[in-house]
C-alpha cells in the first residue's frame, strides 16, 4: 500500500469506526472483515462493481443488517447491534424509498414527526429543507408522485436531512438518472456536503462519480476493501492492476526481464511487475521510453482524441491527446513516447 | 349483459316487486302497497337486522385482528413453508360448510364434545359448553370467514415495499409507527376488500346461528327463510331482503367507491 496523503478531514475527530466488521449470508461471505476509520464531516465514497459487497457494507452501517463479526462505534460508542431507528444516520436509497401514498411535505416531516415534533415546528422545518435542496416551496403540499426523476432525489435528500443525522449514507442514489442530471446533481451533492459539513458515505459503482464528489475513496472488491485514498492518489497510485483498470481506459505494461513486454523496450529498473500508464500520459513524439505504434481507431471525445493504438507484435495501448488529431488517421503509424515518472507501478 | 339482466338483475326486480303485494299473497297483480314495511319496522324485525349486522361487524373485526398478523408471518417467510401454510388456509373452502360446522358443533359439545373431553381426560377439567350460544356462533363465523379476510390481506401486505419498511425505520420510526404511518395505509386496499368480503358474507350467513349457535339469537337470514318457507309469507320476506339489500348497500357502495382496485393490480 502506498502512503497516504492528508486529507481535508484527517485532522478531525473519528466519527465512525469500523473494526473488522463482516457478513456473511450462509456460507457467502458478503462483506469480509472490514476496518476503517471515517473522520468527521467527510465526503467518503465506497466504490466497487456489483456484487463487490459495497451495498451491504453501507446497510451495516446504517444498521439495516446486523454483522456476523466485528464492531462498529459512532464517537466512540459501539452500536454495532443498536437498531436503525436508534442511530443518528440517515440513508438515501437507491430506489429512494419514497412514501406514494404522502406528500412532499409529509416524506419530508416523516423523522421529526416520528420524534413527536409539534407540525408548526414541522412544517417551517420542511420549508427550509426545501429550501436546502433547491425546490420551491410550493412542492410542500405536492404528492411525489407528481415529481420528476431529479425532484424526486431533491425530496430524498430533504427527508433524509429531516432527521438531523449526524451520517448521511448514500446507496447508488443516481445510478438510475441520466448522465446530464447525474453530474448536475454530483456537483449539488458537494455542495450540500461543504454547506452542511455533515459526514457523507456514499455508494456508487462509478469511480468517476466517486472522483468528482469524494474526499476519500475506497475500492471494494470480492467484499473486501484493497485500496482507500484521495481521488488523486487512487488515480496516481493504484495499489494493484484492479483499481488502475477500474478509473476509465488505461494502459497496463507487463516488465519481464526488464523490458517492457508487448513495446520490447528497455524498462527502468521495475519498481514492480506492471507499469500503469494514464492514457494522457502516452503522447505523440518521443519520450523516456518510445516505440511506433499504428493507429486503430480514433474516438473523438469533443476536447480530447482517443486513439486505439497497436504495438507492432499486436499488443493494444490507448493513448489521449489535446484537439481534433487530424494527423492520425487509421491505419497511419506515429511515435509515441512516455516519461518514466508518469508511472504507477504495481505488484499484481 | 343480458345474462346479467336475466339472472343478476331480475330476482332483484321480482323481489322488490313482491316486497309491495299485500301480505301472504302469491299474486304478482294485486295493488301495490307498503305494508310489508311497515310491519318489518314495526313487528319486532329490527332485532334480528341487528344481531346480523352486529354480527357481521365482530366477526369482520375479529377475522381482520386474526388475519394480519397471518398475513405479516406468511409474506415475510414466503417460500415454500408459506405455501403450505396457505394451502392449508384455503383447502377447507372446498368442504361444504355444514359439514365443517357441524364438525365444530362435536368440537364444542358438552363433556363428550372434543374440547371439554380432551380436557377433561388430560388435565381432570370440567367445563360446561358455549354450543347452542352467540359466541358459538361468532366462533364458526370467524372460522369460516378468515380465508376471505386473509387471502386479500396477504395480497395487500404484499403490496408493501420492503424499501419503505426499511427507510421508515431508518428514520426513526418505531414497530407501532411503522404500523400506523406504512404498513397499514399500504395494505389498505387488500384490507378493505378482505372487510367487505367478510362482511357481505356474514350477513347473508344463516348455517352458523343454526348449527352451532342452536337458534339462541335468529339473524335476519333465519327470519328471512322463515317467513317465505314456515310462514308462506312471500311478501314479507321480499320486504325483509330489500332492507337488507338497501342497508348493505348503504354500507358497501361508499366504501367501494373509495377503494382504488388500480393499487392492487399495479406495483
Amino acid at each position: 500500500m502506498t502512503a497516504q496523503d492528508a486529507t481535508p478531514h484527517s485532522n478531525r475527530p473519528v466519527i465512525l469506526s469500523l473494526a473488522g466488521l463482516a457478513k456473511s449470508f450462509g456460507q457467502k461471505h458478503a462483506v469480509r472483515p472490514v476496518s476503517l476509520d471515517i473522520p468527521e464531516g467527510e465526503f467518503l465514497t465506497i466504490v466497487g462493481p456489483s456484487g463487490s459487497g459495497k451495498s451491504t457494507l453501507v446497510r451495516l452501517l446504517a444498521g439495516l443488517e446486523t454483522p456476523s463479526a466485528g464492531t462498529l462505534s459512532l464517537r466512540g460508542q459501539d452500536i454495532t447491534i443498536l437498531a436503525a431507528n436508534r442511530r443518528p444516520t440517515a440513508m438515501v436509497f437507491q430506489s429512494l424509498a419514497l412514501f406514494d401514498h404522502r406528500s412532499v411535505g409529509q416524506n419530508i416531516e416523516f423523522a421529526m414527526k416520528m420524534k413527536g415534533v409539534a407540525p408548526t415546528e414541522r412544517r417551517s422545518r420542511a420549508m427550509e429543507l426545501l429550501r436546502l435542496v433547491r425546490l420551491p416551496e410550493s412542492y410542500y403540499g405536492r404528492s411525489v408522485t407528481e415529481c420528476s426523476g431529479g425532484e424526486r432525489q431533491r425530496v430524498a435528500l430533504a427527508r433524509a436531512f429531516a432527521s438531523d443525522p449526524e451520517i448521511l449514507f448514500f446507496d447508488e442514489p443516481l445510478s438510475a438518472i441520466d448522465y446530464r442530471l447525474r453530474k448536475t446533481l454530483e456537483v449539488e451533492l458537494k455542495d450540500l456536503h461543504s454547506r452542511t459539513g455533515r459526514t457523507f458515505v456514499y455508494i456508487t459503482h462509478s469511480l468517476e462519480e466517486a472522483m468528482v464528489m469524494s474526499d476519500r475513496i475506497a475500492i471494494m472488491k470480492d467484499g473486501a476493501l484493497i485500496q482507500v485514498g484521495t481521488p488523486s492518489e487512487i488515480y496516481r497510485r493504484p495499489s494493484n492492476r484492479f483499481v488502475a483498470g477500474f478509473m476509465g481506459e488505461v494502459n497496463i505494461l507487463p516488465v519481464e526481464n526488464g523490458r517492457f513486454a508487448g513495446i520490447d523496450q528497455p524498462a527502468p529498473e521495475a519498481a514492480g511487475s506492471f507499469a500503469v500508464l494514464r492514457p494522457e500520459d502516452l503522447q505523440p513524439g518521443p519520450g523516456q521510453t518510445t516505440a511506433k505504434l499504428s493507429v486503430k481507431q480514433r474516438l473523438m471525445l469533443g476536447s480530447r482524441t482517443q486513439l486505439h493504438l497497436q504495438a507492432e507484435d499486436g499488443t493494444a495501448l490507448v493513448s489521449e491527446i489535446g484537439g481534433q488529431a487530424e494527423a492520425f488517421a487509421v491505419g497511419t503509424s506515429h511515435t509515441f513516447g512516455f516519461a518514466h515518472d508518469r508511472i504507477a507501478w504495481v505488484d499484481v | 349483459m343480458i345474462f346479467m339482466a336475466l339472472c343478476f338483475a331480475m330476482p332483484i326486480v321480482i323481489v322488490t316487486w313482491f316486497s309491495l303485494m299485500v301480505p301472504r299473497t302469491f299474486d304478482l297483480n294485486a295493488d301495490v302497497t307498503l305494508t310489508n314495511y311497515y310491519a318489518a319496522v314495526t313487528e319486532g324485525y329490527a332485532r334480528p337486522l341487528m344481531w346480523s349486522f352486529l354480527g357481521a361487524l365482530i366477526t369482520t373485526v375479529i377475522t381482520a385482528v386474526l388475519a394480519w398478523p397471518s398475513a405479516i408471518i406468511l409474506h415475510r417467510h414466503a417460500g415454500h413453508w408459506a405455501t403450505v401454510v396457505s394451502a392449508l388456509i384455503a383447502l377447507p373452502i372446498f368442504i361444504s360448510e355444514s359439514v365443517r360446522l357441524f364438525g365444530m358443533s362435536v368440537f364444542m359439545m358438552p363433556r363428550g364434545g372434543i374440547l371439554a373431553g380432551s380436557l377433561n381426560a388430560a388435565f381432570g377439567l370440567q367445563i360446561g359448553s358455549i354450543l347452542n350460544t352467540w359466541s358459538a356462533a361468532l366462533v364458526g363465523m370467524v372460522y369460516i370467514h378468515l380465508p376471505f379476510m386473509l387471502f386479500p390481506l396477504l395480497l395487500g401486505v404484499s403490496l408493501i415495499p420492503a424499501d419503505r419498511l426499511e427507510a421508515a425505520r431508518d428514520l426513526g420510526a418505531s414497530r407501532w409507527q411503522l404500523f400506523r404511518e406504512i404498513e397499514l395505509p399500504l395494505a389498505a386496499p387488500g384490507l378493505m376488500i378482505g372487510a367487505l368480503l367478510t362482511f357481505v358474507l356474514c350477513l347473508g350467513a344463516n348455517a352458523e346461528a343454526a348449527i352451532l349457535g342452536g337458534r339462541a339469537v335468529t339473524v335476519i337470514t333465519a327470519a328471512i327463510e322463515q317467513r317465505f318457507s314456515y310462514a308462506q309469507d312471500w311478501p314479507m320476506g321480499a320486504a325483509l331482503t330489500v332492507v337488507v339489500i338497501v342497508v348493505t348497500a348503504a354500507i358497501v357502495l361508499p366504501v367501494l367507491s373509495r377503494l382504488d382496485l388500480n393499487k392492487l393490480t399495479r406495483r
